[in-house]
């Protein structure tokens, strides 16, 4: 029993403790800004009752939950019923561990954190599919088989657009693809197509607007979620969150440079100011496409489950391979 | 333009395409070939046996099928009604409108009423066009007991009317946008709305149900204050009207959802008894305004718009250039507005003479008529309300098989029913 | 409240003139030249024309007056039901549309009381569907033929007819001379296998 695996073992103790406790604030602070933002482009107020700006509305719907009576269906099936809020709310939780926040602020720096963390966050799939199928409601069923059909459909073109990315950088490794970055520039700069395609297929993945197939409450009633309340549906509910600002951050991790200060570009600062520096520089852009998503959400129509997937499979899945091709290429050829 | 794509159903293809033919053909629906009856209890009802060939074969379910109940609680179905709906996967097969959660009698309840009573019970009907429910009452009555309104009232009464046309029309846009979960323009509709209904309010004291028409007149005159109020929102009604214009019309995915959805050509819509925007919108240019001017309608001008395309999108957009074409009419009525009294010498109570009257209006929905039959009473004998959305929600079994659920709230928004209508 | 059980006498007969200089008078003599028989049933006023047929007869004149070039009422403004009062008969009013016309045509078709059956004109109007199945929910008129004729507004296992003029509102049955007529709908008279279980077990006692 050696000093540094007693360390390791506490260090992850710690790193996953703190990453539990951020998934709560940061799930508020997007709640906040979808409610206040979405308001003020529908010429609304939003919250603005408890609290200054009504900061605290998502902590009284966090309570709210807490207080709501755990309804389940008669024919439910109890243990799948129960399992799926967790498997969806671990999915968004585990995939944050690699979340490179800032130098030296990441808690777990894998070389292989990229596939990491696309394989964890494909696992709400299984959530939600369960849940649809537990419920003993026909929108739920319905529901759970559009989240299975659009996530894997979407998984694909995602995972290629990032190989690109990987490809370039040389690397599975987010801190290095962000060095890589210090050097060289953004990645949207060498990756245009890439990020076009990475950011389509992201909200198509955690079910943002104008791809929210799977709750998409003018048709399915609330997809998988329509048995749950209370706390069961609060999981749900902050898993998605959580994943809007996940997914940003990969994002920014991949394609804008992370923490790197985009002035004077790209630059980072050593030291403990450093990675304040840097979580100051990632949260902005991360929440900046936060916004991008909730802005989207205000202004577009939903997609057709048809067209979604006709999309997935005739146009970004081509171009993706396409992308892939061309980045090899260029950098066999210019043995970059 | 509008090539119509249909969705072919994943386990029998011929299948919707031979019910497009029949339907093309005039023929009725194939009946099922397989299958087992279902029953009611697969829709959370006691089960009994079906009472009409029709009902068997919607609840006949062939392998694979299921039923799936749209309403009476759901977020899209613009009040209370529920959809039978029966699908394959999300491909629908075949659909049935379940009405009645809403139907309060109001026909019997006005053949109990006083003549001047019964303004009020027609009001809640169709919500939202509340000042031409009140209309076709008005000109009915009016014919029964041989009174004209004069003119400045039925000046005032175009104006209402079509104030009501502009903010029904508009919500409209706002609740196609919600069906097919865009959220924004609901809203600015409501905006739009608002303002209308209050200047309404402010001629007829109430804000929904304005109780504003009486038999040979309405209740107040327009004074300056609701000119000039007028004249203010006149200045900035297109401003919602075109955000949403915005957001809407030219988006890539709200046209790709709609153009050539829910093909409805104008021998079909008429023999459904389709009217109003919906049908013009599939190129026929009826318009009860034009066909059988009432009020002062054969005193202004304007065209009958259409659009040929029959499917959401044309209706959406007849939706909208009749917004326009209202906003013009209520420019030339303000023009041409006389002076004068506005309500005929009429009785609290009054005994037309024995007689029947016909009297139709183009609502916001399409043909809304009245049938008033007098004995002579202090009541009518009969009084007889066609609503335009009952009608035309009979499109929805024509145009959904083959389409997919999501289609379904998108279709049936693009026909506005309004269901305090439908269910009187 | 007026007593609603004994017919009204006015009802029959209403004011009614023919005048072929009326803006509808080519309608008129139209309606004369191609509806010989029908003649004496022709009538206008202001911006009506109307046409009395039997009941068994609507298909067929509806259909002339649909497909006749001339005449071309190709669209249905509506269909509705008149109760006469219960020693009376029943009327099925269609009002039809023709651009040809400045007026509405309005066909009334007489529905015997004791045996209210006509056939459907969803053959001639697919939309009439909606209306009929009203008429048969709210005045228990039978369209025969129709594919689809159940009950609209009111659930399945009800068993008036709230329209009908012996049907009252519960403040007129409570002072009307109503008297032995139940009109109200009562739950319990919902199921009716319960008497045919009683009677049935009764003549197995005996």
């Amino acid at each position: 029993m050696d000093l540094d695996l007693l360390l390791g073992v506490g260090r992850f103790l710690l790193a996953t403790t703190l990453l539990l406790l951020l998934t709560v604030p940061t799930a508020f602070v997007v709640i906040q800004m979808e409610l206040k933002v979405i308001a003020q482009m529908q010429l609304r107020y939003g919250p603005n009752r408890i609290g200054p700006w009504g900061m605290f509305q998502s902590t009284i719907h966090g309570f709210k939950f807490l207080a709501k009576e755990d309804h389940m269906p008669d024919q439910a099936d109890r243990t799948t019923f129960t399992l799926a809020p967790w498997m969806v709310y671990m999915a968004a939780a585990m995939s944050m561990l690699v979340i490179p926040w800032a130098p030296g602020a990441i808690a777990a720096d894998f070389n292989i954190g990229i596939v990491y963390f696309f394989a964890i966050i494909g696992l709400s799939v299984v959530g939600m599919l369960i849940a649809g199928w537990a419920s003993y409601n026909k929108y739920s069923l319905l529901g759970g088989l559009r989240s299975a059909a659009q996530m894997v459909s979407y998984e694909i073109p995602l995972t290629l657009s990032v190989v690109g990315v990987v490809v370039l950088g040389g690397t599975l490794n987010f801190r290095e693809v962000i060095e890589w970055q210090l050097d060289h520039g953004w990645m949207l700069l060498w990756q245009p197509v890439g990020w076009g395609i990475f950011y389509i297929a992201s909200l198509a993945e955690i079910n943002r607007t104008p791809f929210d197939m799977v709750e998409a409450d003018s048709e399915l009633v609330a997809g998988p979620f329509t048995e749950y309340s209370g706390m069961r549906f609060g999981f749900f509910f902050f898993a998605e969150y959580v994943a809007l600002f996940i997914m940003s951050g990969i994002m920014v991790a991949l394609f804008f440079g992370g923490w790197l200060a985009p002035w004077p570009f790209p630059a980072q600062l050593e030291g403990f100011g450093g990675t304040l520096y840097g979580i100051f520089w990632f949260f902005l852009k991360s929440y900046l496409f936060v916004f991008v998503a909730v802005w989207l959400r205000a202004t577009l129509p939903r997609v057709r489950v048809d067209q979604l997937m006709g999309m997935a499979w005739k146009v970004l899945l081509p171009l993706a391979m396409l992308n892939l091709i061309v980045t090899a290429g260029v950098v066999v050829w210019l043995k970059l | 333009m509008t090539s119509e794509v249909r969705i072919p159903d994943p386990l029998h293809p011929e299948r919707t395409e031979e019910a497009r033919l029949r339907a093309a053909a005039g023929l009725a629906p194939a009946p099922s070939t397989g299958g087992e009856y279902a029953g009611f209890e697969s829709v959370g009802l006691p089960d009994r046996p079906p009472q009409t060939e029709r009902e068997r074969e919607v609840y006949t379910l062939d392998e694979g099928e299921m039923l799936v109940n749209i309403g009476p609680q759901h977020p899209s179905t613009h009040g209370v009604m529920r959809l039978v709906a029966k699908v394959r996967g999300e491909v629908v097969v075949d659909i049935d409108p379940v009405l009645g959660y809403l139907h309060r009698g109001i026909e019997k309840l006005c053949e109990n009423a006083t003549y001047t009573t019964v303004m009020t019970y027609v009001d809640p009907m169709d919500y939202l066009s509340s000042m031409h429910n009140e209309h076709a009452p008005a000109i009915a009555f009016e014919k029964l007991y041989g009174v004209k309104a004069p003119r400045r009232a039925e000046y005032i009464r175009a104006l209402v009317v079509e104030l009501n046309r502009v903010f029904s029309h508009g919500l409209m846009m706002g609740f196609q946008a919600l069906d097919m979960g865009g959220l924004t323009p609901i809203l600015y509709a409501f905006i739009n709305r608002d303002e209308v209904v209050d200047l309404l309010a402010s001629i007829s004291g109430q804000r929904m149900l304005f109780n504003f028409f009486r038999v040979g007149g309405v209740n107040f005159d327009a004074n300056d204050e609701f000119f000039s109020r007028l004249g203010t929102w006149r200045a900035g009604v297109l401003k919602t009207i075109e955000m949403n214009e915005r957001i809407l019309t030219d988006n890539e995915i709200f046209r790709g959802r709609t153009i050539g959805m829910g093909v409805l050509s104008g021998s079909e819509a008429m023999a459904l008894g389709v009217t109003g925007p919906s049908l013009r919108a599939s190129g026929v240019p009826f318009d009860v305004r034009k066909a059988h001017p009432y009020s002062i309608y054969s005193e202004l001008e304007f065209e009958v718009i259409t659009h040929t395309g029959g499917d959401v999108y044309a209706r959406y957009l007849q939706r909208v250039a009749e917004i326009k074409q209202s906003i013009h009419l209520i420019d030339q009525i303000v023009d041409k507005m006389p002076h004068g009294p506005v309500q005929a010498q009429v009785p609290g109570i009054i005994r037309p003479k024995p007689g029947r009257a016909y009297a139709a209006v183009e609502s916001p929905r399409g043909l809304y008529s009245v049938y008033a039959i007098s004995d002579g009473g202090p009541n009518p004998y009969r009084f007889r309300m066609r609503d335009p959305s009952f009608v035309s929600l009979q499109a929805m079994p024509k145009l959904m098989p083959g389409r997919l659920i999501a289609d379904t709230m998108a279709v049936m928004a693009s026909f506005d029913p309004v269901m305090g209508g439908v269910d009187k | 409240m007026a007593d609603l059980r004994r017919p009204r006498p006015a009802a029959k007969q209403l004011g009614r003139r023919r005048d072929l200089s009326a803006p509808a008078g080519a309608l008129v003599r139209l309606l004369l030249d191609r509806f010989a028989d029908l003649a004496p049933t022709v009538w206008t006023d202001e911006d009506t024309v109307e046409v009395r047929i039997d009941g068994e007869r609507n298909v067929e004149v509806l259909a002339r007056l649909r497909d006749d070039p001339e005449l071309n009422f190709f669209m249905l403004a509506d269909a509705a039901a008149v109760d006469y009062g219960p020693t009376e008969h029943f009327e099925v009013v269609y009002h039809l549309y023709s651009d040809l016309h400045p007026a509405w045509l309005r066909v009334r078709a007489r529905v015997d009381r004791a045996d209210p059956h006509l056939p459907t004109i969803t053959g001639l109007w697919e939309g009439a569907s909606f209306h009929e199945r009203e008429m048969y929910d709210m005045m228990g008129i039978v369209f025969d033929g129709s594919r689809d004729l159940r009950r609209i507004y009111m659930s399945p296992d009800y068993r008036s007819f709230p329209q009908r003029k012996d049907f009252l509102l519960p403040d007129d049955a409570a002072d009307s001379p109503a008297a032995g007529v139940d009109p109200l709908e009562r739950p319990e008279t919902w199921d009716l296998s319960r008497f045919v279980e009683a009677a049935t077990s009764s003549e197995a006692e005996s």
